[in-house]
């Protein structure tokens, strides 16, 4: 099937040709490395307890007692389609879960930013059509195969841009990951970003510095970098929370955005946060929709409650706040559970490889490959619709979580 | 069959004012009286009570990108009020941006049974229609917004032909499942893309080089000529602006004689008099709408409190930024189609501007003579959330209440208002019309809105209560499709609502140069931005209710 659409990361390219046959999907060409090996995905595997292979009804009934006795599951992971989220959603809500994704250490880095004072922002076909200053933030994109190809190509309807790419960090290299050049590199560690905005934005304001240098880059170097920002005519400022690892990273974002929205005092400047990855922006807006809270929310008898500084899954799974994990994680085989004392049901690929198997694993079909779908780019505007390809003697994660609901109006209370 | 007996009927489709009269409802109909012989499985005592139709809001901001950003970016707001789950209801919350499953048990709770979304970007109309498959309760439809989309832009700045136009505007309402079209600050969201801060009417774009006027009077002529029932629906330029109501009178006369709704007018009626440059002009945009048969209007009435706006344009809601109460606010650029723009606000009575916007809105209510012409809105939440309709209605009803809020509010707003000379108290029959039977017309929902046999069971029932207020917060009865979904304003019975949306005629070919300019541009592919008629169920709506469109000739 020609022009299909990939859900295997943020910005769900849409012009796939899919193959398929009995012995499953292909995707070829323009489809990136990232994607060619996520697409085959075998169409069956056996559920199992503890590593020991049973058939999928005792798999329910066994994830269904395991959710009935806990006073507060995690209902984690989330890497899945809008149907999935939804499910994940009710049965969060049946069974007094909270519900986090495996991206949510970098999905909050810019929640916390966005809800203390919000930001500017744009989405891919915008910078395809508009940008002619690209600055990247502490990313080169890479993780994003197929960013430059399909978001700054120089043909724009408004004539050729000449764009300019500027990169802020080190060990950063675009021209390995989509063979374009950066007309200026400043290398800084990425904790420093915040600093270097935070400067850009007092020179912006016609302060004077007393310091030679900001982040370790002279000042000279940081007038010059301003010079270029004023002179873009619709500047694109590119992060990537999962890139920026270190603590308080909210705060660099948040220096980010704010110099952004200083710079539209004269030109038209706006953010473009990176991610989406494992269907992380279905899961936020699904969540938002229907509890008003962006995930990290708990369904307990007053309402939802919301608590983004302690309903992380590490935390909670450290602190032992949670009593059962289910984790959802339909998209790439490799993001497999974290350790946890409390007992895990996994909803997982059926390629998933445990090196310490789950009490239940139920493999569930990959959305996008087996199934129809939903799912969210990373702007949060475009909902593409996902095609089956081959269909697989497994059920979706909305089905499992159906179905584990159904079992639980059987187990005892 | 169920019969409804003895209820105070007011009925304005029919011209019924207060009778006595039954009413029957069978698999979800309201059907004839029947004959002795038919058989009534069930008889509810309405003597006393005030019947009307489920009532309509045809400007809502319910489901879409820019309401998921308010939500987002309002926890504080969501914690002050938190909605368990309860009885096959959904937790959530309320407030100024409530959650999808809230704001359908909210609508229901006071008597609404359609609520119509009216900015969705046909970019983001696959999400919009599944936020709004998580809005239950109620019946659903979205405006597509046109009109700073550049694909239009450089179909108006091409001179292309009327029906090339007429051809894209049809592809959108197809493809976006919508129920009308809508411009936000015509060209004015693409124009700030472009660095401009402002557009006149008749300023031209500073890329495309139409004006404003050209975008009012292609898509005016386009969603006539196409046969969509409910007119061009136009946020004006200039929004918030004091002296913006010359901007208002020059937009309507755009239409050129064609209809056009005009929306949360009350943001458009700004004059400049006075020591603080800012003043009401409610009666020179009234009397130009009492003038201008082809023009209607939705107020958009603000209320005290906080509150979140949300609005497609971008351009004015980055002015209002210095406003933002908490302060934080969005602003999006979206897919070369359109934008967005979220800024908290808190309304203070005793702020001259906020008190005087207050008045402004209730005297555009009061002296627009023809209620099938003006329509009860706050634009929710941009005014006032929803959920304080029925404090609005009182106001409108009870002169006594309203002036005894006028004493409230900014001491030199009220002197400056004229409101306390308004007399006019709105009587039930009017409520009827501007609630139910007139947006029903508007949209072409010719079963729903009315009492009459054939229509749509959508029925409420109140208990006459002089507090106005009392009465509409909490209607004894509430029937959806024939079903009884609320008793004593609180849900008993949780149901799905439909979409409504236009099916136009247009000529397809349109899809040509279409999807060559997605595929040379874009990074989505036109097939994608087309929601099928599939779609709809796996969004969330129980049922897709088509509308088929007569084509007007040019």
């Amino acid at each position: 099937m020609s022009d299909s659409c990939c859900p295997f990361c943020g910005l769900v390219c849409d012009d796939l040709r899919v193959a398929a046959d009995a012995s499953g999907a292909r995707a070829g060409s323009p489809a990136c490395a990232r994607a060619a090996r996520l697409f085959a995905a075998p169409a069956r595997a056996t559920p199992r307890l503890a590593g020991q292979p049973v058939e999928p009804a005792a798999a329910c009934r066994a994830a269904a007692a395991l959710l009935a006795r806990a006073q507060r599951p995690l209902i984690g992971g989330l890497a899945c389609d809008v149907t999935g989220h939804r499910a994940a959603l009710a049965l969060a809500e049946r069974t007094g879960g909270v519900v986090e994704h495996m991206n949510g250490a970098a999905q909050f880095r810019n929640w916390l930013t966005f809800q203390d004072g919000g930001w500017m922002t744009t989405t891919l076909s915008e910078v395809r059509n508009r940008a002619d200053l690209i600055v990247l933030a502490g990313t080169d994109a890479s993780r994003f195969p197929r960013f430059f190809e399909r978001c700054l190509a120089p043909e724009s309807q408004f004539g050729e841009l000449h764009r300019r790419l500027v990169v802020l960090g080190s060990g950063l290299f675009p021209e390995a990951a989509h063979s374009v050049a950066a007309d200026l590199v400043i290398p800084l560690p990425s904790v420093r970003l915040g600093e270097l905005c935070g400067a850009l934005r007092a020179r912006l304001a016609g302060r004077r510095l007393d310091a030679d240098t900001v982040a370790g880059v002279p000042m000279v170097q940081v007038d010059a970098l301003l010079e270029m920002l004023r002179a873009a005519r619709y500047g694109v400022l590119v992060w990537n929370a999962a890139e920026l690892d270190f603590p308080h990273a909210d705060l660099a974002i948040q220096a980010m955005v704010d110099l952004v929205k200083d710079l539209n005092q004269t030109t038209r400047w706006s953010g473009l946060p990176l991610g989406g990855n494992d269907g992380d922006t279905s899961a936020s807006q699904v969540c938002t929709w229907q509890a008003g809270y962006p995930l990290r929310t708990a369904f307990e008898a007053s309402g939802p409650r919301y608590e983004p500084l302690l309903f992380g899954t590490a935390r909670l799974l450290e602190a032992r706040e949670v009593d059962a994990l289910l984790w959802i994680s339909a998209l790439d085989p490799e993001r497999v559970p974290p350790a946890a004392a409390c007992p895990r049901i996994v909803l997982g690929r059926p390629d998933m490889v445990f090196a310490d198997p789950p009490d239940v694993f139920i493999p569930v079909a990959v959305p996008g490959v087996h199934h129809a779908g939903f799912l969210h780019r990373m702007d949060g505007v475009m909902a593409l619709p996902l095609q089956g390809h081959a269909p697989a003697e497994l059920p979706s994660v909305a089905q499992a979580l159906a179905a584990i609901q159904q079992e639980m109006n059987h187990v005892a209370t | 069959m169920l019969r409804l007996k003895g209820g105070r009927l007011y009925d304005p489709e029919h011209g019924v004012d207060g009778l006595v009269r039954d009413l029957y409802v069978e698999d979800g109909r309201i059907v004839a009286a029947p004959g002795p012989e038919a058989r009534i499985d069930s008889e509810i005592d309405l003597s006393g009570r005030v019947v009307m139709a489920g009532a309509i809001d045809l400007h809502t901001h319910i489901g879409g990108g820019k309401m998921n950003i308010a939500r987002a970016l309002l926890p504080e707001d969501h914690r002050a009020d938190p909605v368990p789950a309860a009885g096959g209801m959904h937790a959530g919350c309320g407030h100024a941006a409530p959650s999808t499953w809230t704001t359908g048990y909210r609508y229901a709770e006071m008597g609404y049974t359609a609520c119509f979304e009216p900015a969705m970007l046909p970019t983001n109309a696959r999400h919009a229609h599944l936020e709004m498959g998580d809005i239950p309760m109620v019946d659903k439809g979205a405006y597509a917004m046109l009109g700073s989309d550049d694909f239009f832009l450089r179909l108006l700045a091409s001179g292309s032909d009327q029906r090339l136009i007429n051809d894209y505007v049809g592809w959108t309402l197809d493809a976006s499942q919508a129920m009308a079209i809508k411009v936000v600050n015509p060209g004015g969201i693409s124009a700030f893309k472009f660095n401009a801060r402002n557009l006149d009417l008749d300023e031209a774009h500073p890329h495309y080089g139409v004006t404003p006027r050209q975008v009012i009077r292609a898509l005016a002529r386009a969603v006539h000529e196409l046969g969509v029932a409910h007119p061009l629906h136009v946020h004006a330029s200039n929004l918030g602006i004091p002296g913006n109501a010359d901007t208002t009178l020059a937009t309507m006369a755009a239409a050129e004689g064609l209809p056009i709704h005009l929306t949360h007018i009350q943001f458009h009626s700004y004059g400049t008099e006075g020591e603080r440059g800012f003043s009401s002009e409610a009666e020179r945009i009234a009397d130009a709408i009492n003038r201008m048969r082809n023009v209607s209007a939705d107020v958009g009435q603000i209320l005290f409190g906080q509150t979140v706006t949300a609005s497609g344009d971008n351009m004015s809601q980055h002015r209002n930024r210095r406003h933002a109460s908490p302060d934080k606010w969005v602003v999006m650029d979206i897919e070369c189609d359109a934008g967005c723009g979220v800024v908290p606000f808190k309304y203070k009575d005793r702020n001259f501007v906020n008190a005087l916007q207050w008045a402004i809105g209730l005297e555009l209510f009061l002296r627009v003579s023809d209620p099938w012409r003006i329509f009860l809105t706050t634009d929710h939440p941009n005014g006032a959330p929803f959920t304080s309709y029925p404090h609005l209605i009182r106001l409108l009803m009870d002169r006594g209440f309203r002036n005894a809020k006028l004493d409230e509010i900014n001491a030199e707003a009220a002197a400056h208002s004229q409101l306390r000379s308004l007399e006019r108290e709105y009587s039930l029959y009017e409520i009827a019309v501007m609630t139910r039977a007139a947006p029903a017309r508007s949209l072409g929902l010719s079963d729903r809105g009315h009492l009459g046999a054939g229509a749509a069971a959508d029925i409420v029932v109140y208990r006459d209560d002089a507090d106005r207020e009392a009465m509409f917060e909490k209607p004894e009865y509430v029937f959806k499709d024939g079903q009884l979904v609320v008793r004593d304003g609180r849900v008993v019975k949780a149901v799905n609502g439909a979409l409504h949306a236009v099916k136009p005629e247009y000529d397809k070919g349109i899809e040509k140069p279409l999807k060559d300019y997605f595929d040379r541009y874009m990074t989505v592919k036109m097939e994608h931005i087309r929601v099928s008629d599939d779609e709809i169920c796996a969004c969330g709506a129980s049922k897709l209710i088509p509308h088929a469109c007569k084509g007007r000739a040019a």
